[in-house]
């Protein structure tokens, strides 16, 4: 017990445990254990983990290096390997074990097989000004619901319900949360209304413009040619998408982003 | 009434306890379900949740109801599919639960985990509510037998079965739901119904696996062609045994879980390519799963396709690429058998549209491709392009072939001019399977056509329709863009690299220890 | 609050023991019997003042021809309809007359009929049902029985009473159903088969029959009365009559069908169901 205690604190050893730790946190602590216990979170892609894990490392070196005792005692371990007549075996198990492991690392990176691409795009892109729904030029600046206005509220809500079951449940689901029965098939995967990142970043006149429009109508940068979602002017009339806009914020509890909110920051600048 | 439960717990002990005491027993158990279960409240969730597709009175016709096949549950005929109970009886509520929490795999019936237990109770006690023979009849799960087992041999044993029983008759021979009376099943409200592929189990409305295959084939799925084989089993016709061992067979046509989609479709390369459709060459070559759905992103819309999927496998040689493409459609379209089914599918799901084919239609097959590998990360729109950006497509026909061709947009196909890049398709239907292999060399001269180049992701997207169900000029089945990697061949570097890196290695290794062990001699010296 | 609930616990608990105990043996299950022996008894049809509704179904025009079935997917049931073929059973008029009619009494009778012990028999030989229209009473038994060496299945599809879908999958097997409420008719159908059809109608008085190959029917030992006779065929749909019975008399009554009926025909196949409460 003693002995291990002695183990811990050397600064070689204690150092070593630290990197252990450190790594198996990272890797399997944040992204499986944190969800076990019901927070949300998910795994740390290795690049990261590569910098998280240096960070670490200089840290540790820092550490052992700014009293010089600890320093040498930090090299002890690896002096000895190097000099002591007695860890021969031990030493030619290492000089062999070395090079096998960085050729073998060498072989798997240049081996590595050519993956899809990174598929880089601003899920919510910065809007146009204005827009042309069926012939008609829409300034989207400033612009509002106007069955907000309108009265019979939850009549119109109703008849967004109808709408939306009928033409965007197939994707965007039941439940709203963008896992209807063709999502599987779809990638970038249909948008979650449910979620805080969705529509409750968004002004109404917003999300009008990307139903209006669809994939087709994104701007490079939102990666048109993948987005399967339709061109909707060529489906619904204006009303009918304004109806459809009032049922996804009632039903998934959201509120829309205000003008005034938006403005300032930006909206689009996220994603 | 203000009654814990702990306490109807204990006062149903009690009564267990001094006998003679069942008469009393369902009157309370009816009494306690009541206070566990809230009519009202299951109400008001069903109108926010369900009524959409089940409709207001729940008869299986709200406004999403007109796309979906198979229609959603009519609560007041309340004809159940999916039971643990005799053909022909209710469902029990654990039985409804399982669907509520679950969804039913295959069909736009999603499981709600957003509603609690107490939740879907109060929507079960609802939704029964609005059929009076809920009130006439109180159901009860079917006695079932221990699963003797599976393996190979129960299997084998199973097939036989599956003869004697004639499954093939609906199912198909191999179980890809092409069996000679496909063509004319109707659910009971007489719409078109597709006998299920038995090879893609992931998709059984009563889920996978050997036991609940047992339990469809002891209940029936009522409402739809499938019967019960409860009498089969009572008149001893088939034993418990033949049914478990049936269970294990159908279960063995499928995998075993839903396949895994992966990005990448890889090339492989090898020195001779496989042959046509059949041949064995394919069995040893990887195959990769591309889920497919319905093409609704444009006008005209199909919401119910027949196919669900392809599988893709290629290989190439460094000069040539072969590509084998394998579905299942249970028709070999066009076909005059399927004609009358092809009728009933347009009027089934097609009233809205603008066209209703009624000629017999081809099956088709569409492999797009950018017109060049894209330098940047920009691509064709994946709808079979646009203006802007068209595709270069390779077309399939089912009784003419394949040509090379391109589309800036949906029902915009053009055949290249010219014989194109000398693309070559050979295919076979068999059994509910199309298995079609497109050969072409690599390198093209042709204008609008693609070049295959190694080692870079090529995007691909595909799209199948099935003439049968009247899918034609966009109607069909469409995937989001994936990619073909072709396998570059094995360079040097791959050898040499690590070579280098160990050698580099070893000796700054050595390096390090030399070093320190001249100087601690010079130490010693010194 | 807590002890009030225990204590209501406990009253209840003691009163459900005495429920149960105080009965002795005989107690609620005797009295089960009695009450079914009641409803079991016939009601007594006086043979002299009963008479009998009788008739026949006559049909005018051109009657859709019988079309030819393809059964060359089944070459044994084919085999058993000689050189003719099998030919579709919906409409059969010989001479005029329509056959496969079912012909009840739908209003009028206020008496209660146990249901007979005798079992109604539905065959299916040469994929084909026999008969093509079946009468039976409520919670009569009804046999199903397959005669061709295959697949069949037998998929009821009524509207008020629960439907079954059994397979039959040898030659042989036979299997004993009923229905518990009365509807006119419960189509059957076998998904195998897609040509394959019967009627069933269930009633709870044992007033009905078929027209037979002649048109003709027949409703003996009928009390006397005031009635509404009604007629119903799968395709030319249902026709009405009142008919008022004498005692010992034998009411003729003729219901006359024509080919321009099947454009617009109603062909009811149990009644939309309503709402329990």
């Amino acid at each position: 017990m003693s002995r291990f205690r002695s183990y811990l604190s050397h600064p070689f050893w204690g150092s070593l445990l630290v990197l252990v730790f450190s790594y198996l946190g990272l890797k399997f602590g944040i992204g499986y254990l944190l969800p076990a216990v019901g927070v949300h979170s998910a795994p740390v892609p290795s690049s990261v983990l590569l910098q998280y894990m240096l960070t670490v490392f200089v840290a540790i070196l820092l550490y052992v290096s700014t009293d010089e005792e600890r320093w040498r005692a930090f090299k002890q371990p690896i002096r000895d390997v190097m000099v002591d007549p007695a860890r021969r075996t031990m030493r030619a198990v290492l000089l062999v074990a070395f090079p096998v492991l960085a050729g073998f690392v060498t072989y798997g990176r240049v081996r590595a097989e050519v993956g899809a691409p990174p598929s880089l795009r601003s899920i919510h892109p910065a809007p146009p000004n204005d827009l042309t729904f069926r012939g008609e030029r829409i300034r989207l600046t400033s612009l509002q619901n106007p069955l907000r206005e309108s009265g019979l509220l939850e009549e119109r809500v109703r008849t967004g319900g109808r709408l939306y079951v009928q033409n965007c449940v197939p994707c965007h689901g039941d439940r709203l949360d963008g896992e209807g029965p063709a999502a599987h098939a779809l990638n970038p995967v249909p948008a979650d209304f449910t979620d805080n990142g969705s529509i409750s970043q968004l002004t109404e006149s917003y999300v009008f413009w990307r139903i209006a429009k669809g994939g087709p109508g994104l701007p490079v940068e939102g990666a048109p040619w993948n987005s399967a979602m339709p061109v909707w002017e060529d489906i619904l009339t204006a009303d009918e998408i304004w109806s459809v806009i009032l049922f996804i914020y009632e039903r998934s509890g959201s509120r829309p982003r205000t003008w005034e909110e938006a403005e300032g920051t930006g909206e689009g600048d996220e994603g | 009434m203000g009654l814990q439960t702990p306490w109807l717990i204990a006062v149903l002990a009690a009564l267990l306890a001094s006998r003679r005491c069942w008469l009393v027993m369902p009157a309370l158990l009816v009494a306690g379900q009541a206070a566990a279960q809230d009519v009202e409240r299951g109400e008001a969730i069903y109108r926010t949740w369900c009524q959409d597709c089940h409709g207001e009175d729940g008869k299986g016709d709200g406004p999403a109801a007109d796309r979906m096949l198979p229609r959603p549950r009519d609560f007041v005929a309340a004809r159940y599919q999916i039971r643990t109970t005799a053909s022909g009886a209710l469902p029990t509520d654990d039985d409804l639960m399982r669907v509520m929490g679950e969804g039913l795999p295959g069909t736009a019936m999603p499981g709600w985990p957003n509603l609690s237990d107490d939740e879907k109770r109060d929507v079960i006690a609802y939704i029964k509510s609005l059929s009076p023979f809920f009130e006439r009849e109180t159901p009860e799960t079917l006695q079932r037998s221990v699963d003797p087992g599976g393996g190979p041999e129960a299997a084998t044993a199973g097939r036989e079965i599956f003869e004697r029983l004639e499954c093939d008759r609906c199912h198909g021979r191999l179980g890809r739901g092409d069996g000679s009376s496909a063509a004319s099943l109707e659910d009971w409200r007489d719409l078109p119904i597709r006998a299920t592929d038995l090879t893609e189990p992931w998709l059984f409305n009563g889920g996978m696996g050997a036991d609940a295959i047992h339990t469809r084939f002891l209940t029936g799925l009522d409402g739809t062609p499938m019967p019960s084989n409860q009498d089969a089993l009572e008149a001893g016709i088939v034993t418990e045994q033949d049914l478990w061992h049936l269970a294990h067979y159908v279960a063995s046509l499928g995998p075993e879980r839903e396949p895994d989609v992966e990005e990448v479709v890889r090339i492989e390369r090898r020195e001779t390519l496989p042959g046509g459709p059949d041949d064995e060459a394919w069995e040893s070559v990887r195959a990769f799963y591309v889920p497919l759905i319905g093409q609704i992103v444009e006008a005209p819309r199909q919401f119910s396709p027949t196919v669900d999927g392809v599988w893709a496998q290629g290989v190439h040689n460094g000069s040539e690429l072969a590509l084998r493409i394998v579905w299942d459609d249970p028709s070999n379209s066009p076909d005059p058998e399927w004609q009358e089914w092809q009728d009933r599918i347009a009027a089934t799901l097609y009233a809205d549209e603008v066209e209703i084919p009624t000629d017999p239609l081809p099956d088709l097959l569409f492999l797009q491709f950018p017109s060049e590998v894209p330098e940047g990360r920009e691509r064709p729109y994946f709808l079979m392009g646009d203006g802007r950006d068209p595709v270069y497509l390779w077309l399939w026909h089912s009784r003419r072939g394949a040509v090379e061709a391109r589309a800036a947009g949906l029902g915009a196909a053009e055949a290249l001019d010219s014989a194109g890049s000398g693309l070559a398709a050979s295919a076979k239907w068999e059994a509910g399977q199309w298995r079609v292999v497109f050969r072409r060399p690599l390198a093209t001269e042709e204008d609008g056509a693609l070049g295959f180049a190694e080692g870079v992701p090529i995007p691909v997207a595909f799209f199948a329709s099935d003439g049968s169900s009247g899918e034609t000029g966009g109607r069909g089945a469409i995937s989001s863009w994936y990619y073909v990697v072709l396998q570059p061949p094995t360079s040097r570097a791959a050898f040499v690299a690590p070579l280098i890196a160990m050698l580099v290695t070893g000796g700054l290794g050595m390096f390090a220890v030399r070093r320190a062990q001249r100087s601690v001699h010079s130490e010693g010296r010194g | 609050m807590f002890d009030k609930t225990r204590t209501w616990a406990t009253v209840a608990v003691a009163c459900l023991a005495w429920a149960c105990g105080g009965g002795g043996d005989a107690g609620a299950g005797g009295e089960a019997p009695a009450v079914e022996e009641a409803a079991e008894a016939a009601p007594i049809i006086d043979p002299a003042t009963a008479g009998t509704i009788a008739g026949v179904i006559a049909f005018k025009g051109e009657a859709a021809a019988p079309q030819a079935i393809d059964m060359s997917e089944e070459p044994d049931c084919a085999d058993g309809y000689g050189s003719e073929g099998p030919l579709t059973q919906s409409v059969v008029v010989n001479d005029g007359r329509l056959a496969n009619v079912f012909v009840y009494v739908k209003e009028g009778l206020d008496l209660t009929f146990p249901a007979p012990p005798d079992p109604v028999l539905l065959n299916q030989e040469n994929c084909r049902y026999h008969p093509h229209i079946v009468g039976l009473q409520v919670d009569q038994p009804l046999q199903i029985s397959n005669s061709d060496p295959l697949l069949h299945n037998i998929n009821t599809q009524p509207s008020l009473n629960r439907g079954f879908n059994i397979s039959q999958p040898q030659a042989g097997m036979e299997t004993t159903r009923d229905f518990g409420v009365p509807e006119v008719m419960i189509p059957v159908k076998c998904d195998v088969h897609g040509w394959m059809r019967a009627y069933i109608g269930v009633l709870d008085h044992p007033y009905f029959a078929v027209s037979a190959a002649d048109g003709s029917f027949s409703m003996p030992k009928l009390p006397p009365g005031g009635y509404v006779v009604e007629a119903w065929h799968e395709l030319y749909g249902v026709q009405t009559m009142d008919v008022v019975v004498g005692e010992g008399e034998t009411v003729e009554v003729s219901f006359t069908y024509d080919a321009g009926m099947a454009e617009n025909a109603e062909v009811p196949l149990g009644e939309p169901l309503v709402l329990g409460h």
